[in-house]
């Protein structure tokens, strides 16, 4: 018989915590937690009444408690989780029921909108130069010393160019700025609209709504 | 909170926001919406909300029948029926629904809410939250 | 065919109580009760008190062993504690220290 996968078979009851290094079927209960570095699959009638620790963790049946996957977490149709989820990887279907907070990927800030992505390619150093709103002038490779010239020649990007030869070596390489300046993650040079404070609503006529668009 | 109720099932709107276009604003109304440019704003309609991959929401609430989100969405999702998070979405908030799917491979932070029972063998704590889902209940 | 198997890099620290059979290959510290047998496989460690209806040990056992029908204690086996059964067998190899009570 292969050990390599442990079994609480389901009429089995475990009052305790399960750990070690290898897989692990929970097809019964365990009152306790989980916690080995190989897999974990709690079968349909399986139940785990604490945190689930694992490599992969597969869920078909009930956990309370959380589900902490060092690859992935995958909890399937018909599997219900009070608990939070967390693993670079988790995929929820449509018929599991989870409650608690999910964390799926690297914990990250927010999914970056583009104004956030410009005001990070800024330096730092130079908060004029974020007001600006034209980021091409500090590039990425951006210096300080690019960063001040900036700040004395905001918005013509030639202007710039000029000034920033003389104090950064550097800047020999992007001497040539319009164009490179051009590349970095400067979007449109959109910068803020007025905004229009609602958009019409959709009950009215489709064609007002093209109208709006080819505007 | 959409505004006035579908007259007639049968007339199916649409509406699309297109790759390049920007919206700054609240949306609201009847209808299914495909976002496949940028919304900042709250998006609240009666109607199926699909957010293509490529597309870019900043909103506190985002409401619809379903939602279905392949690109980038930041805010709270509330949907009356089944919300979707496909493959390359990256969203940031909490989501409820009659049933949230998350594929394999998505980048999201957030709680999900779903309102069940734990059996009773696993009770304990499912009581708590039962307090909690009382108070959270629209 | 629905058994319990706690395998070599698994350690079980409580109670394990099961309708089914359990074969225990890993370590459990607790207690173990089955309503069928228990093998204890080489190479297990069991710090317990075990019950089943027959139990097969060949690993080591700490704690007291009760069952219904045989406890057979095989070659290499380690036992330490108190031994109840209709029938017992003691091989040739085994460690065993404790009381034998065959009186059911």
């Amino acid at each position: 018989m292969a050990t390599d996968v442990s079994i609480i078979g389901q009429s089995a009851r475990v009052r305790g915590r399960v750990v070690g290094t290898a897989d692990v079927e929970v097809l019964g209960f365990v009152d306790g937690e989980v916690a080995v570095t190989g897999s974990v699959t709690v079968g349909v009638h399986g139940m785990v009444g604490a945190g689930i620790k694992g490599r992969r963790i597969v869920v078909r049946g009930s956990v309370r408690g959380d589900l902490v996957g060092s690859e992935a977490v995958l909890v399937e149709e018909g599997a219900r989780v009070v608990g939070d989820v967390r693993a670079p990887s988790v995929a929820i279907a449509s018929g599991a029921l989870v409650r608690g907070f999910v964390q799926a990927g690297e914990p990250d800030t927010t999914p970056a909108t583009r104004t956030t992505e410009t005001a990070r390619a800024v330096p730092a150093s130079s908060v004029t130069a974020r007001a600006v709103a034209k980021p091409p002038v500090a590039a990425p490779v951006a210096a300080a010393p690019r960063a001040v010239a900036a700040v004395h020649h905001p918005p013509p990007q030639v202007r710039v160019t000029t000034p920033v030869r003389s104090p950064a070596p550097r800047a020999a390489a992007p001497a040539h700025p319009p164009a490179v300046a051009a590349n970095p993650p400067a979007p449109h040079p959109t910068p803020r609209q007025p905004p229009p404070p609602v958009v019409p609503a959709f009950k009215k006529a489709r064609g007002q709504m093209v109208k709006k668009r080819e505007r | 909170m959409a505004q006035a109720r579908t007259q007639s099932r049968g007339d199916v709107r649409e509406a699309r926001i297109g790759s390049g276009a920007r919206v700054r604003g609240r949306i609201h109304g009847d209808g299914a919406l495909l976002v496949e440019g940028r919304v900042e704003g709250d998006v609240v309609i009666v109607g199926d909300l699909t957010i293509a991959a490529g597309a870019n929401v900043e909103s506190d609430t985002v409401e619809a029948d379903s939602v279905t989100i392949a690109g980038t969405l930041e805010g709270e999702v509330i949907a009356k029926g089944p919300v979707r998070l496909v493959a390359g979405a990256h969203v940031r908030g909490n989501l409820r629904g009659s049933a949230v799917s998350i594929e394999e491979g998505v980048r999201f932070a957030g709680r999900l809410d779903c309102e069940f029972d734990l059996p009773p063998e696993l009770s304990g704590a499912a009581h708590a939250e039962e307090r909690g889902r009382a108070g959270a209940r629209r | 065919m629905a058994s319990t198997v706690i395998g070599a890099g698994i350690t079980i620290e409580g109670e394990i109580t099961t309708d089914e059979d359990v074969v225990v290959a890993g370590t459990v510290r607790g207690k173990v009760t089955a309503k069928e047998a228990v093998t204890i496989e080489p190479g297990a460690v069991v710090e317990a008190d075990v019950a089943g209806s027959s139990l097969a040990i060949a690993g080591s056992l700490t704690g007291n062993v009760t069952a219904v029908e045989r406890v057979d204690l095989q070659s290499g086996s380690r036992v330490i504690g108190n031994v109840k059964a209709a029938r017992v067998t003691i091989a040739d190899g085994a460690q065993f220290k404790g009381n034998v009570d065959m009186d059911v």
